[in-house]
């Protein structure tokens, strides 16, 4: 279970998923640092709503738990190649350093599984559309019992 | 080994400089039929100039993204709970959070508030599914109200076996950056400059 990639070695991890429209900017964004830093942005000008910024340092338990979920999902194996373009709608970019690789993958916002089944990589998209999912999870979850806040 | 005090801190991308958030949207929305030259320019590569070569994936490498994404989760005003001190537990707003690991995919809420209820009230918990399959991904989050009350249950429940799987327990958040022979490299050289592998961690 607890392989060397898990334990040891360079890791990074940002996740941004945003537009601009007429509320400006809006995104989210976190990132997790290998000194245990995780900071999350969130930005949205919708009713005069300001932009939250929040960052906390983890302990290596934490960040070898986000290694675990990411080792999992076998993510490092795609290629956003295949994957919808970023466009109006809005764009995601997921960028992970470990071990020895380094993805920065881009597509758009995926709404639906039915977005994911329609692409022309539904199986990569499908690991990149969960693994997502799981990742918000997991901050939202450290940010709100953290700081008490609602993310989103 | 801790490191001296304040060392650890110095963690800021060089590249510090704020760039136009508009005017960024127009590189994005430019032609993506034709990328430009590779452009490897994000918060991590500044720093991984000293390991081997890594092998690279995706169109953040190719693509002329967002020219702003470098620095959007730069800058200092951050906030934080964070208090002096050398690494150690933090206190969250409300209490004193820990994190278990190799939770069973099946386990229930009650599992959980039944080992961890033992060592004072649990004032929140968080056993996230996973989104694939709708089992428990792996992971709890829990909030005690009292640093003792954390303390304990990790002492006692780390190492030990819910559910047939055995368990780990440990703080969830520190008041300060992890510091470890990985890290060392991209820091300045601390005094000494001992480059020797340290074993693996285990808690």
């Amino acid at each position: 279970m607890a392989s060397g990639e898990e334990e040891s070695g360079e890791f990074y991890l940002r996740y941004y998923v945003g537009h601009k429209g007429k509320f400006g900017h809006e995104f989210l964004e976190f990132e997790f640092r290998s000194d245990g830093k995780l900071r999350y942005a969130n930005n949205s000008n919708y009713k005069n709503d300001t932009i939250i910024r929040k960052e906390v340092y983890l302990t290596p338990a934490v960040l070898r738990e986000c290694r675990r979920i990411i080792s999992q999902s076998e993510i490092m194996k795609e290629d956003d190649n295949n994957w919808p373009e970023p466009d109006r709608v809005g764009r995601q970019e997921l960028e992970i350093v470990m071990g020895n690789e380094h993805i920065s993958f881009t597509t758009s916002k995926i709404g639906s599984l039915m977005d994911v089944q329609n692409s022309a990589d539904p199986e990569g998209l499908r690991i990149f559309y969960y693994l997502v999912q799981d990742l918000k999870c997991f901050v939202f979850s450290l940010i709100s019992l953290h700081f008490k806040i609602k993310p989103i | 080994m801790a490191a001296p005090d304040g060392e650890a801190l110095d963690f800021e991308p060089e590249d510090d400089d704020l760039m136009d958030e508009d005017a960024a949207v127009d590189a994005a929305d430019a032609s993506p039929s034709a990328p430009p030259l590779p452009k490897l320019k994000s918060a991590i590569t500044s720093s991984s100039s000293l390991s081997a070569p890594k092998k690279t994936k995706g169109r953040g490498f190719r693509q002329e993204t967002d020219t702003n994404r470098n620095t959007r989760l730069d800058g200092s005003d951050f906030d934080s709970l964070t208090t002096e001190g050398g690494p150690g537990p933090q206190r969250s707003i409300e209490g004193w959070i820990i994190l278990v690991t190799g939770v069973h995919e099946e386990a229930q809420e009650d599992d959980l508030q039944n080992a961890f209820g033992e060592y004072g009230e649990i004032k929140n918990l968080h056993l996230n599914l996973d989104r694939r399959t709708g089992f428990v991904k792996g992971y709890a989050l829990i909030e005690y109200e009292r640093a003792e009350e954390a303390r304990n249950a990790i002492e006692n429940l780390n190492g030990s076996e819910l559910l047939t799987q055995t368990i780990y327990v440990d703080w969830a958040f520190s008041s300060g950056p992890i510091i470890d022979s990985n890290r060392r490299k991209n820091m300045r050289p601390s005094r000494g400059e001992r480059r020797s592998r340290s074993p693996r961690r285990r808690y």
